[in-house]
Formats: C-alpha cells, structure tokens, sequence
C-alpha cells in the first residue's frame, strides 16, 4: 500500500491524491491495490468522523475525492470486482421522493467498500424485492424523511419478511424523524443516524 | 372570557415565556399546516388550492384542539421555503396524489460560476432570475400565499389566538445548499470557498433589507431564522464558524434591532455549537430545536439566556401513545419551566401525527 495515498486520502488533500494515484498508475501498480490504499484512507476518514474530528462535509468531500481517483483508474474503484465488503441495495421509500441523505450514504458506502445498488427515490416495494432476489446483498438501507412514509417502510419490510427473504438479511433505516421508536415499529432491524454508521454497522455485520 | 380578552392574556403569555419571564401557565405554540387538513378531513391539494381556504381549515383545526395559545403560521406552508431553497417542489394534485404532502424535490439548478453572478447581481435579483429561468416560476409564486397572510392573521386574532410568527427568513447557506444540492453544495466550500463566501458576503444586504421590510409591514412578534442544513452535526466546526454563523448571528441581530424577537427555528443537531448562541442578547430570542439537538445539554449551556421552545418529536406524535406524549410533555414543563419555556412540537407537527396526541401535549400545558 502507498503510506502517502492514504494519508492525503484521509487529509482529504485532493490534489496529492489525484498526483499520487496518476504516479502509481505510472509506476503500473495494479488498480486493485490502489483502490486498496484509497479505502484504508476512507478507513481513517471514517474514524475520525467517528471521533467528532471529521463531520457530514468531510464525509462528503472524501467521497468526492475517492470518485476522483476512481475515474484516473477507469473506474476500477466501482462495482463488484472492487467491492470488498459486498453488495448494500438502498432507496427511499415509495412516497417519499428526498434523495439527499440516500445520496450520501450510497457515496459513502461505495468508497468504503461496498458495491452499491441504488434503487432511487419512491421505490416501490417489489422494487426492494426484486433488488434483493438479484443482488443477494446482506444489507438493505431504507430511507424516508416523511413520517408518512413509516407504514410504507412498515409495509415494505413485512413483504421481504413474507417472501422469505429476511433470512440472514439486515435492514436498515435512516432518515431526519427516524427514531428507535420508528425502528421497532417498522420492524427494521437497526436506525442509522448517519452514513458512517451506516459503514461500520454492515462491516460489523460483515465480519470485517 | 371574551376573544378579544383571551388574545391578550395568551399574548402576555407567551411575550413572557419568551422574554424569560414567569407566565400564569406555559403557553402552547404550535406549527401545523398539513395537519391540519387532515384533522379537519380536507385533501391537500384542496387544503393548498386556495390559501384563504387552507388558512380557515387551519384555524378551525387549532379551535378544535383547544388551549392553542399561538401558532407559528397561519396559511399553507407549501410553497414558503420554494425560492429560500432554489428548489422545485412536487404539489398534491399537480403532480402527486390530491391527498399526498407536499415535497421538495431537490435538483441542480445552480452551478458553480453562478457564484459570480450572485455577486455582481445582487442575491434577490439573482433568486428571481434562478426562479423564472431555471424553475419554470413567474417570481409570483408567493403571492397568493403572502396575500392570504394578514386575513388569517385577523381571523386568528379574533378567534383569540396568537400568530406569534409573522415571517420566515434565512441565511445564504440555505438558499445556495438548496440550488446547488448538498453534497455539491458541501463540495464547493472545500473547493471554492472564497468564492462561496464573496457570494454569501455580498447576499447579505439584500436578506437584511428584506428582513426589515417584512418587519415594517407585517409587525410580527416573532419571526422565524431558520437552520435546516445548517446544524453543527453537517459540518465541521471551522467551516460552520465561517460559512454559518457570522450571517446567523447577523440576521438574528437584525431582527432583535429591529424590536422582534426571532425564533430560531433548527433542525438536525446543533450540540457542539450551542455555545455560539451566548453572542446573542439574553432574553431576546427563542431556541427552538426539532428535537434532534439534546434539550438538556442545551439547557447547561442556555438556561437563562434564551426561551426555550419545543420539542416534542415529530414521530412522537405520530407512532407514540397518548400517555407517552403527555408524560413526555409534562417533563418538558417541569424541567424547562415555569419561566422561559414554550411548549411545542419539534419542527413541524406532521400530517399523520394523531390527533389526541396533540391534544394530549396540549393539556399536559393546559390541565385540561
């Protein structure tokens, strides 16, 4: 791994990023293993933002580095064969058309890691089913920022539940009025209060 | 007690709370709309076709609650935030369903060399223009809303309630976040943010000069500063202190000079910056978090400077039980009261909060 990409990663120092990426492809450091020096600086990015040092904006920023890098790779950095931790499928609910937070869990979970499949805004629930029978993830995310949307989640997760597919399937919400209280209501399994636990708590899950 | 009465007793009441004073019981003021349609079993795209209807159905809903001593607004919020975020919004009956709520639906429509714009244009001229250009509004969308206002306001007064807040306002952050989306938005503040800050610098005397106007012709008591995507959990410390709370402090001062007392509306968590509010004058302004931000650590930090306000949960009032609420309330009166305390609902009061939910917060103010 390269000592300086990761720490201009998690320094969020852009520039020496993009240089020292260009360098290494220069050098033909195969993609894989400078994608795997980007994701152990997303590592201490994440760490940092769990230490309060980092907060949404540096997230965000990371994110935004990684996607930079990536593109100088060919992209190598998305999909399956740089996914290290698995497929994560994510939406927001039918009814509910906000994208911000789903956006910036989804960018956070593919620069940590994760293949993500993002199945949009008012995503029906035979959306979250057929996602589910594709992509065989072990995480699910849904979203909502309506509290009218909490029985469509509700609804959502009994359907998977009924189908038979929560077996060995986590399901996680998120959301501004998204509470514990939401949580057991809905019957999801953990409330994410924000993109990083969101990261930790499918690695944890992962055995990463 | 006669209207007219009751309207000044509940004034006194609430101008007392907030000036940090011991009012005869804890004043009630809540901030419902869609609610209120659905209480009184009126579809929302109804509810929002005519806004002196949608006032009517709200004022007959805050009647029938009983003990409402004041409402934080008096006309359908639906297209109020439209031009403060440069966002378009999904209508019911227009292009949802007649009875779904209202929404924003978040797209670019502000770029980064338009950053330059708002500088040498001026930010209202700028926001118009984004408006009819990029929107596909007139720049009249308010009026039907802002024509409404003061007939409501009338009707509540003579039905004995206070319209405690008379107006919205906010600071650059919100309006550029909004155009430019939040994670480009949050981008540009690493990558440009001289630029940024040129922009927002040069906004500034335009909100100003419009937070005094609507002052002057509305004479509200209160109006609404408020702070969506500005919460210290959003953003590190350093590019809030830069980019969120000199104009903050500077449109909260604003209206404090100007014989208002601003109710800081904030949503999300606002913890780690709390101290900030000290720079604000005692007794002349209201903390009203939406129930994300700690109440209690706030209350280390502000307890005998700043009226508390809220901040019984949104989800609360929809999923909880009519015991859960009112005890809920019931400790928000006695640890925040009996001086410099308001009861209220964090944010909003949502559409599908129960009913005898909201009636159980009342009275847990009220007795009855």
């Amino acid at each position: 791994m390269s000592k300086n990409l990761i720490n201009a990663m998690a320094d969020l120092n852009e520039d020496v990023v993009l240089e020292e990426v260009k360098a290494l492809k220069a050098q033909n450091v195969p993609a894989l293993d400078i994608i795997a020096s980007l994701q152990e600086g997303m590592s201490i990015v994440g760490k940092r933002f769990e230490e309060k040092e980092y907060f949404l904006s540096e997230l965000i920023m990371s994110a935004e580095i990684f996607n930079e890098a990536s593109k100088l790779i060919g992209g190598a950095a998305d999909g399956e064969a740089a996914s290290r931790y698995g497929t994560f499928v994510m939406g927001t609910i039918y009814d509910d058309i906000h994208d911000i937070g789903k956006n910036i869990v989804t960018t956070v979970m593919g620069s940590n890691g994760f293949n993500v499949i993002d199945l949009g805004v008012d995503v029906p629930t035979e959306k979250y089913i057929d996602a589910i029978k594709e992509y065989k993830p072990k995480v699910i995310g849904i979203s909502c920022l309506l509290t009218t949307a909490f029985d469509n989640i509700k609804e959502c997760i009994q359907t998977i539940e009924k189908e038979g597919l929560r077996k060995d399937l986590k399901i996680l919400i998120g959301g501004g009025p998204v509470d514990e209280a939401t949580c057991r209501y809905v019957g999801a399994d953990h409330v994410c209060k924000n993109a990083q636990e969101t990261v930790e708590y499918s690695k944890k899950y992962m055995g990463v | 007690m006669p209207n007219q009465e009751l309207f000044n007793t509940r004034v006194n009441r609430i101008m007392t709370a907030a000036t940090l004073g011991k009012p005869d019981q804890i004043p009630v003021v809540l901030t419902a709309d869609a609610f209120c349609a659905k209480h009184m079993g009126v579809k929302l795209a109804d509810f929002i076709k005519d806004y002196n209807f949608g006032a009517e159905i709200m004022l007959k809903s805050f009647l029938d609650l009983g003990g409402v001593d004041g409402v934080q607004c008096l006309v359908p919020a639906a297209m109020e935030i439209n031009n403060s975020w440069l966002s378009r919004y999904k209508l019911p009956g227009r292009e949802l369903g007649d009875d779904e709520l209202w929404q924003v639906n978040e797209l670019e429509v502000m770029h980064p060399e338009d950053y330059d714009d708002v500088i040498k244009k001026g930010y209202n001229r700028f926001c118009n223009d984004i408006v009819i250009q990029r929107l596909g509004g007139t720049g009249a969308e308010m009026e039907p809303m802002l024509s409404a206002a003061p007939a409501a306001a009338q009707n509540a007064i003579e039905a004995g309630i206070v319209p405690f807040v008379g107006g919205v306002s906010t600071i650059p952050y919100e309006t550029f976040c909004g155009g430019r989306t939040m994670a480009k938005f949050m981008q540009d503040l690493f990558k440009i943010p001289d630029k940024v800050q040129e922009a927002m610098d040069a906004s500034m005397p335009d909100i100003i000069g419009d937070a005094k106007g609507m002052v002057a012709m509305a004479k509200p008591l209160s109006v609404w500063v408020g702070g969506w995507r500005t919460a210290s959990q959003f953003l590190s410390r350093k590019l809030w202190e830069r980019f969120v709370w000199p104009y903050f402090k500077m449109l909260t001062e604003a209206f404090i000079d100007e014989g208002v007392i601003p109710t800081l509306h904030l949503d999300a968590d606002w913890e780690r910056d709390l101290n900030y509010l000290l720079e604000l004058p005692k007794g002349k302004f209201i903390f009203s978090p939406d129930g994300a931000t700690d109440m209690y650590k706030a209350k280390e930090i502000l307890d005998g400077h700043a009226c508390f306000m809220g901040d019984v949960p949104p989800a609360m009032l929809a999923l909880g039980t009519v015991d859960g609420v009112y005890n809920y309330s019931r400790k928000l009166i006695s640890d925040f009261g009996p001086s410099g305390y308001i009861l209220s609902q964090g944010c909003c009061i949502p559409p599908n909060a129960k009913v005898e939910n909201v009636k159980a917060m009342i009275a847990a103010a009220t007795g009855k």
